[in-house]
């Protein structure tokens, strides 16, 4: 065992440990925390199976592939927050918007 | 400044409503004695977030016109009695300023008036509505345009959104040729020309997630 799958199993298992610990919830979750957490650890012990992956689908290593994927899911994600985060501000308005109507101060006229 | 603006408008008859979008310079204080309606964000939202708070308040009030007019003294308060009569005369539901149709005075500079000339064709593939300008803070809402005029956009993609919106709800719109005063109050505090790259990525991103 070479020291970074050392590394990768203990990261692989602090994170499902980390999802298990957030959902719990529902027995499906549970399976899905298990099989990616399988599946993480097949590929750092295996990792030349990666390559046949590749291979399969027209891509010619196993590392660009994850390459590949890993760029268009951060994208994905960026995408989501960014719809999220909007979502927020907009609630967020909403809260200072009405709060600013309710204090609304009609000033007076002095001379 | 903004005791200036106020004070001028004020003396044309019209209701004003002050919507200070949480700044720092004391704007409450400067309004002092000034029989407005005073508006405050706890935490600072943008021009088009601010805009949205006025005409919801002004709403409230039953209004029938709402003006949205800058603070910094660009505009001219004369300007609101001839929008009200175009609006009435074209029964339109919305008239937007102009700074660049004839009648219009303005010391627009060259290269403002050229970064301006992108921004309307900007707004035109966006909204189907070309405007002899883009981004001119003096408009005019009747309150069908109001009702239907909701803005989303906190920042300046703003003056974007009301376009989009007026074709959306088939607004009738005319365009008013106003005056704008550069003067150094509004150079220091207005937009600079590079901050139309910003605005075009904020009108991107709006295009996007709308």
């Amino acid at each position: 065992m070479t020291i970074i799958q050392i590394i990768l199993t203990i990261g692989v298992a602090l994170i499902a440990i980390y999802m298990y610990l957030r959902l719990r919830s529902s027995f499906f979750d549970v399976i899905l925390i298990v099989l990616f957490f399988a599946l993480g650890i097949f590929f750092v012990f295996f990792p030349e199976s990666t390559t046949d992956i590749a291979h399969w689908v027209g891509v010619s290593r196993g590392a660009d592939l994850l390459s590949y994927s890993g760029i268009m899911f951060l994208f994905f994600l960026i995408l989501k927050l960014y719809s999220r985060l909007r979502r927020v501000e907009q609630k967020f308005t909403e809260l200072v918007r009405n709060k600013s109507i309710e204090e609304a101060e009609e000033l007076k006229k002095e001379n | 400044m903004i005791r200036k603006t106020v004070t001028e408008v004020l003396e044309k008859g019209y209701s004003v409503v002050v919507v200070d979008d949480c700044s720092k310079d004391g704007s409450k204080k400067q309004l002092k004695g000034l029989p407005v309606y005073y508006l405050r964000h706890r935490i600072n939202m943008g021009q088009g977030a601010a805009l949205q708070t006025g005409i919801d308040f002004a709403k409230r009030k039953r209004a029938e016109y709402f003006v949205t007019f800058d603070a910094d003294g660009q505009h001219d308060q004369n300007d609101i009695a001839g929008m009200v009569d175009l609006i009435q005369k074209e029964k339109s539901d919305i008239v937007f300023g102009s700074r660049f149709l004839p009648g219009s005075k303005t010391n627009v500079s060259g290269s403002r008036t050229f970064v301006l000339n992108v921004a309307r064709y900007v707004n035109y593939l966006v909204s189907g509505i070309l405007l002899s300008d883009a981004y001119n803070g003096l408009r005019l809402f009747d309150r069908k345009a109001a009702e239907s005029i909701k803005l989303t956009e906190n920042k300046m993609a703003h003056a974007t959104q009301i376009q989009v919106l007026a074709a959306k709800h088939k607004l009738h719109y005319s365009e008013y040729a106003n005056s704008i005063h550069y003067n150094e109050y509004t150079t220091g505090k207005g937009l600079r020309n590079w901050d139309g790259i910003k605005i075009f990525f904020e009108i991107l991103l709006y295009k996007i997630f709308q």
